[in-house]
């Protein structure tokens, strides 16, 4: 019985320590560089012996930072907006009046991975740089690539909630009960899938903000995104560079947050809630 | 002049005939049900009742009004479907009032109404409650209360039940007849279980690949079936041919291919025993082998041989049968007025 115990310790000692180390190895680069950020200087020192926030002062009163940040955000967002409004329809229409239609889609949606972005960018900066749509070097090409980049996630995300919630049978219901059936979809369809949505939203946002090779080829000399201004500020001096991947890190980490909590969204939490508050 | 009429229907998915030439008729107020096995295209004529499937050819009628083509909203119909399809954003309250909702009634109105449904589906103080945290049968009923609340003009109820277990669908099948009563509400029940069926039912069509076979009230169902289809489906009955009936012994002065038997209908008695009432003119007797018993509850069932046949003789399951054992050679007693004479449907 006891050597059972031991034997039982020493395997969680293991997975514990195994655990431990991976932590180590994946935060250690982190770590190093928050330490860098924060250091007035780091020459052959184990550790800085002093420490400065002006790195974050540089960056945040540099002008570019901050339009860099912003170019990015609004590509992100614009992106995921145009997304959601395109695709949310779409697939509902698929999955519940259009059934048939639905292999095409998977299909579609999962070709984005057969081709690298390289690959991808080269072929689109051939036909959009002229002809009846002349895009590239603006927002707007970017977007069209990222559209195509975050769609294999935004498919998941939105098929798996209309799933869950066996979309066809509440248009039935609502239909039968008088609604039309725009009503029914917002009404029945969309409380229901938002949470799902909101998920795949926020992490389609997160990836279009870390994409660099996009943004690079396409767009990269004249629309400076934050990983492009990021690539820029590496070459010139490594402490400002740190201070900008640890400001990006934060803010990821504050979506991750929000996305951590979505996900635990459930109905029923919702519900407990309102009803404390005395329902209706 | 019946209230909802079904002329003619036919449906096909593709090329494969669903549903096929199908006419129905049924009273205000009647309690009526599709009973069928799996595939048979119950749920297809159901949802062309209720606007969700269209239809290849005929039409339907609600109170001399044509629905053929009617939008489901339109149609005033109340469905609850075997999934339940309750809203999981809404509580019960708001799922109950969802429909007077939709046609821009006043809260205070619906209020009241709702409040109502709740006390006859006895489900009062689970107002606040969102489906999910309902057990399945509280579910049901709201589903239920949801379909009733709009007063439609037909009820339509898909294998409401199918997902319950069986303690609970015996008490919630006896509230939706007893609800149905009280507000006299015309329904159309779908269901593949035929206790169900006869239990719960005015009349009864049973339906057979998008065929409806035979209707009548439930007693004359059970011990009428018309086809080998109802017989078999409807109370395990034995189904033996003319030339396998009368190798039993059996004179028969019919023109029927096909015979039914009911299993219950059959008594079974000691080889050796003699005095026995059994009046040669009006049974069948004949030595059977018993070659499997089955208690059943109530009943035994009892696998017997004849001759080569295969015949099934139920018996109340009471201390008097006891000395039958498998093995055994017995004497049984077919009641000639018992084989019915069954049609071959076209
Ligand atoms: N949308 C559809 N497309 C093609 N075939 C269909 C469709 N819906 C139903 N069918 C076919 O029609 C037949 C009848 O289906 P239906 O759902 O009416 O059966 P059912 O009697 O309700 O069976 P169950 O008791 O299993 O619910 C089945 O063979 C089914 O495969
Ligand atoms: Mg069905």
């Amino acid at each position: 019985m006891s050597h059972d115990t031991t034997k039982k310790t020493k395997g969680l000692f293991w997975h514990q320590a195994v655990i431990a180390l991976l932590l180590i190895y994946l935060f250690l680069p982190v770590m190093a560089t928050l330490l860098l950020s924060l250091a007035k200087e780091w020459q052959s020192e184990l550790v800085p012996h002093h420490y400065t926030l002006q790195w974050y002062v540089e960056i945040f009163t540099d002008v570019r930072f901050i339009s860099a940040m912003g170019r990015s955000v609004l590509v992100s967002a614009i992106t995921v907006i145009i997304s959601l409004m395109i695709m949310v329809p779409a697939i509902f229409v698929i999955a519940v009046y259009l059934p048939k239609w639905e292999k095409l889609l998977q299909i579609a949606v999962l070709l984005p991975f057969a081709f690298p972005p390289v690959v991808t960018a080269i072929g689109l900066i051939k036909i959009y740089s002229s002809g009846p749509i002349a895009i590239s070097g603006t927002i707007w090409i970017l977007v069209g690539a990222y559209f195509i980049l975050i769609l294999p996630f935004s498919y998941q995300s939105i098929r798996n909630s209309l799933r869950t919630i066996h979309a066809k049978d509440l248009m039935e219901a609502a239909e039968i009960l008088g609604a039309g059936k725009i009503t029914a979809f917002v009404q029945v369809i969309l409380p229901n899938i938002l949470p799902g949505i909101l998920i795949s939203s926020l992490l389609s946002f997160s990836l279009i903000f870390g994409e660099f090779v996009y943004a690079n080829l396409l767009v990269g000399g004249s629309f400076e995104t934050i990983q492009i201004y990021l690539f820029n500020k590496m070459r010139t001096g490594g402490q400002t560079a740190s201070a900008v991947v640890i400001t990006y890190f934060i803010l990821i980490f504050i979506i991750s947050g929000f996305i951590i909590k979505l996900g635990r969204w459930k109905p029923k939490e919702y519900v407990a809630s309102t009803i404390a508050k005395g329902g209706e | 002049m019946s209230y909802v009429k079904i002329e003619g229907v036919s449906k096909y998915f593709g090329s494969t005939k669903v549903l096929n030439n199908i006419s129905l008729s049924i009273e205000e107020g009647e309690f009526i049900t599709l009973l069928g096995p799996s595939g048979c295209g119950k749920s297809t004529l159901l949802r062309a009742i209720a606007g969700l499937n269209d239809l290849s050819s005929g039409d339907i009628y609600v109170g001399d009004k044509k629905i053929t083509h009617l939008p489901s909203k339109d149609r005033e119909v109340g469905m609850v479907f075997q999934s339940y399809a309750l809203f999981p954003n809404l509580n019960v309250f708001q799922n109950i009032a969802f429909g007077l909702k939709m046609e821009k009634m006043d809260k205070e109105q619906y209020t009241v109404k709702v409040e109502e449904m709740v006390e006859l589906i006895d489900l009062k103080g689970k107002e606040n409650m969102y489906p999910g945290q309902l057990s399945g049968g509280q579910q049901q009923r709201v589903a239920l209360a949801r379909a009733l609340i709009k007063k439609p003009k037909i009820l339509l109820l898909d294998e409401p039940l199918s997902a319950l277990d069986a303690q609970i669908r015996r008490t919630l099948r006896n509230e939706i007849r007893l609800i149905q009563r009280k507000l006299n509400m015309t329904t159309i029940f779908v269901t593949h279980d035929q206790e169900e069926a006869l239990t719960i039912s005015d009349r009864i069509f049973v339906m057979n690949h998008g065929d409806i076979e035979q209707e009548g009230g439930p007693r004359s169902i059970y011990t009428s079936p018309e086809t080998e289809f109802v017989a078999r489906f409807i109370g395990n009955y034995n189904v033996l041919k003319k030339s396998e009936l009368e190798t039993t012994g059996a004179r028969l002065v019919s023109e029927n291919e096909l015979f039914a038997i009911r299993p219950e209908a059959i008594s079974i008695f000691p080889l050796a025993k003699e005095g026995h009432n059994m009046d040669e003119t009006i049974n069948i007797i004949c030595e059977a082998e018993v070659v499997m018993s089955t208690v059943l509850g109530n009943v035994m069932r009892f696998d017997m041989d004849v001759k080569g046949i295969g015949i099934t003789v139920d018996a109340l399951n009471e201390s008097k049968i006891h000395w039958i054992k498998n093995g055994m050679t017995v004497q049984i007693a077919i009641p000639i007025e018992e084989c019915k004479g069954l049609r071959i449907p076209s």
